[in-house]
C-alpha cells in the first residue's frame, strides 16, 4: 500500500459506504478505513432508510432477502398526553411495490450487508487488488500539508491521497481537528437518541403491527412521550424485533434535569405503549446523538483543499414533522461527494475551488433544499406548545369526543373550543397557526 | 412487561475488550472543574449510561467502562470538562453492537 490513492475515505456507515460504492463503480482507488470490528459495529440509528437512493447503490436491492429489515407501507403520528394516544394514521398498498420509499434498518446488519456490496464492486473494478475496506482501524489524524488534506495518520502508519472524505458521523472529532466544526458544539440544537430493541416471536409482531411478508410500520410520538423536555419518541418494526425510543434535546435535559432512561421507562408505562410492547423482551440498548436539522450546527463549510465532509460528520439530519431524515441524507451526500471527487480526479485538481463543487451538487439537491425550506419548522416542532401543549389539548378534545353519556351531546366546536380553554390559548394557536403557515 | 433498570440495559451492551481490565479511556473528564465552579452537574444526569455519578457527598466521579459511545455528554458539558477521542479498537472500551 505504498502508493498513493486516489480518496481516503473515513468512516463506513453510510455516508462513507455510498461514496465507496460510487468511487468503485467509477474505477477509483481508494481506502475506506472503519475503527469497528466490521462495518456498521459502532453504527445506532432509528432507523428508517427514506426514499430510494438505496436502489442506485444496490439495483433491485429488494430482491435480496438481506441487509433491510421491512419496507414502510404504514406510517402513523400520535399525540399523547398521560392516559391518551390521538394517532393520524396512513397506510396504503400504493407502497407495497418496488422501488419502496423507506426501508427499516438495524445497523450492524445493514451496514455490514452494504460493505460487502461494496467489496464485490471492488472486485470488479480496474483496483480490485489496490482498493481496500480496512476495518478496526483508527484514523486519528487527517494529514495536512500547508492547509491540504493529503492522507491519515493511524497509529504510527500513515497514509497518503489525493483526496479525503471524512464521514465520521455525528460526534465529528476530525471535523473539528481539520477546523471546519468548532471544538466545542454547544446542546442548544443536539438532541440524545436512546433506543431498545425489543424481541418477539415474529409470528406475533406480524399479528400485533398487521405486518403481512416484509411490510413495517413507523410510528412517532409527541407530547408525554418526552416527559416535558423538547423531542419526541419512535417505534419502527424490524423483521422480528421493534425498534422503541425517544429523542430529547440535550440542552433541556440539562435545564429540567432529567434522565434519558427513566424517560424511557416513564414512555414504556404509557397504557397505550405498554399494550404494544407487551410480552416483548429487551435485547438491546443503544444511544446516539442526533442534530435537530438547524443549520447553526452545520460545519462552516463542507470542503477544503483536499477533504471533503458528508453525512452525519456534517450534521446533515432532519426532523420537519414527516420524518425523521439522516441515512438517505448521508446516502445522497456520499454518492455526491464521491463524484465530485471522480470529477477532480478528471481535471487532476483536488484544490478547494475544483471541490467545492460538492457543496454546490449539495445545495442543488433535495437535501440542501430540504433543509434551508424548512427550518422555521425545526423550530416549530421544538417550541414547546407543540411539544407540550398541542398534544395535551388534541388528546383533552378527542376524550371528550369519543365520550358518550346519554346526555344531550356538545357540538364538537364547543368541546375543541373547551379543551383550547384548558391547555392553551387561541393565542398560542395563533402564534403556531402563522409560524406553521410560514414553514409550511 | 418488565422495565429494565439501567445497568440492566448496560448488561445487554456488547462492550469492546471486556477480558482487559486496564484499557485506554477515550474520554479525559476534569472532575475539578465539575466538583469546583459547574453550576449544574448536567453529565451525571444527561448520560444515557450513567457514567457520571454523583456520590454521597456531592462530588462528581466519572467512569469509561459504561459509555455507549453517544457522545452526549460532548455537548451537555458546557464547562470544558470533558475531552473526546475516539475509542482505540485494540486497548480501548466502546461498543460492537448486535443490532445498532
Amino acid at each position: 500500500m505504498d502508493e498513493k490513492f486516489d480518496c481516503i475515505i473515513v468512516g463506513a456507515g453510510v455516508a462513507g459506504l455510498a461514496a465507496a460504492m460510487t468511487l468503485a463503480r467509477n474505477n477509483m482507488k481508494f481506502l475506506l478505513i472503519e475503527r469497528g470490528e466490521f462495518a456498521g459495529a459502532k453504527n445506532v440509528s432509528g432507523g428508517v432508510l427514506w426514499g430510494n437512493d438505496l436502489a442506485k447503490l444496490v439495483p433491485e436491492y429488494w430482491k435480496e432477502d438481506a441487509g433491510w429489515d421491512r419496507f414502510i407501507n404504514h406510517r402513523r403520528l400520535s399525540f399523547m398526553d398521560e392516559e391518551s394516544c390521538f394517532t393520524v394514521d396512513f397506510k396504503s398498498s400504493h407502497f407495497n411495490e418496488p422501488p419502496y420509499s423507506g426501508v427499516v434498518v438495524l445497523r450492524s446488519k445493514f451496514d455490514r450487508w452494504l460493505a460487502d456490496k461494496v467489496q464485490e464492486t471492488i472486485d470488479e473494478s480496474d483496483f480490485a487488488m489496490e482498493s481496500f475496506i480496512a476495518t478496526n482501524i483508527l484514523v486519528e489524524e487527517i494529514l495536512m500539508e500547508d492547509d491540504k488534506a493529503v492522507g491519515i495518520r493511524t497509529g504510527d502508519e500513515k497514509f497518503y491521497a489525493d483526496s479525503v472524505i471524512i464521514a465520521e458521523g455525528v460526534n465529528n472529532l476530525l471535523t473539528r481537528q481539520v477546523g471546519l466544526q468548532d471544538d466545542y458544539v454547544p446542546a442548544d440544537h443536539m438532541l440524545t437518541g436512546i433506543k431498545e430493541i425489543i424481541q418477539f416471536d415474529q409470528k406475533k409482531l406480524e399479528d400485533r403491527f398487521q405486518l403481512s411478508g416484509k411490510s413495517g410500520l413507523s410510528n412517532e410520538f409527541v407530547g408525554f412521550a418526552s416527559d416535558g423536555v423538547e423531542g419526541g419518541g419512535f417505534l419502527y418494526t424490524n423483521r422480528e424485533t421493534i425498534s422503541l425510543g425517544l429523542v430529547l434535546g440535550v440542552k433541556d435535559l440539562r435545564e429540567k434535569e432529567k434522565k434519558p432512561h427513566d424517560i424511557l421507562n416513564k414512555f414504556k408505562t404509557h397504557p397505550v405503549i405498554k399494550d404494544i410492547i407487551k410480552d416483548g423482551e429487551v435485547v438491546e440498548y443503544s444511544a446516539h446523538v442526533v442534530s435537530s436539522g438547524d443549520k447553526q450546527v452545520m460545519p462552516k463549510k463542507l470542503y477544503k483543499d483536499g477533504l471533503l465532509i458528508c453525512g452525519e460528520a456534517a450534521n446533515l439530519l432532519m426532523n420537519a414533522g414527516k420524518a425523521i431524515q439522516g441515512m438517505d441524507y448521508a446516502m445522497r451526500s456520499g454518492i455526491l461527494a464521491a463524484e465530485t471527487i471522480v470529477d477532480s480526479k478528471e481535471k487532476n485538481d483536488f484544490s478547494e475551488h475544483s471541490l467545492q463543487e460538492y457543496e454546490k451538487a449539495l445545495n442543488d439537491s433535495y437535501v440542501m433544499k430540504d433543509i434551508n425550506n424548512f427550518q422555521d419548522a425545526v423550530h416549530l416542532l421544538h417550541d414547546p406548545v407543540m411539544t407540550q401543549k398541542m398534544p395535551n389539548l388534541i388528546c383533552d378534545f378527542g376524550r371528550n369526543f369519543f365520550t358518550i353519556k346519554n346526555q344531550p351531546t356538545k357540538k364538537a366546536r364547543t368541546i375543541l373550543n373547551e379543551s383550547v380553554k384548558k391547555h392553551a390559548s387561541y393565542w398560542d394557536l395563533i402564534k403556531v397557526g402563522i409560524k406553521g403557515g410560514k414553514a409550511l | 412487561m418488565k422495565l429494565l433498570k439501567l445497568p440492566e440495559r448496560l448488561g445487554l451492551v456488547n462492550y469492546r475488550n471486556q477480558s482487559k481490565s486496564d484499557i485506554k479511556a477515550h474520554i479525559s473528564v476534569e472532575t475539578d472543574i465539575c466538583n469546583s465552579t459547574c453550576p449544574h452537574k448536567a453529565t451525571t444526569y444527561t448520560c444515557p449510561a450513567n457514567c457520571y455519578t454523583v456520590d454521597d457527598e456531592g462530588v462528581v466521579h466519572f467512569q469509561v467502562e459504561d459509555c455507549i459511545e453517544c457522545g452526549t455528554c460532548m455537548y451537555a458539558c458546557d464547562q470544558g470538562a470533558v475531552s473526546w477521542e475516539y475509542p482505540d479498537p485494540e486497548i480501548g472500551r466502546g461498543v460492537n453492537w448486535n443490532f445498532g
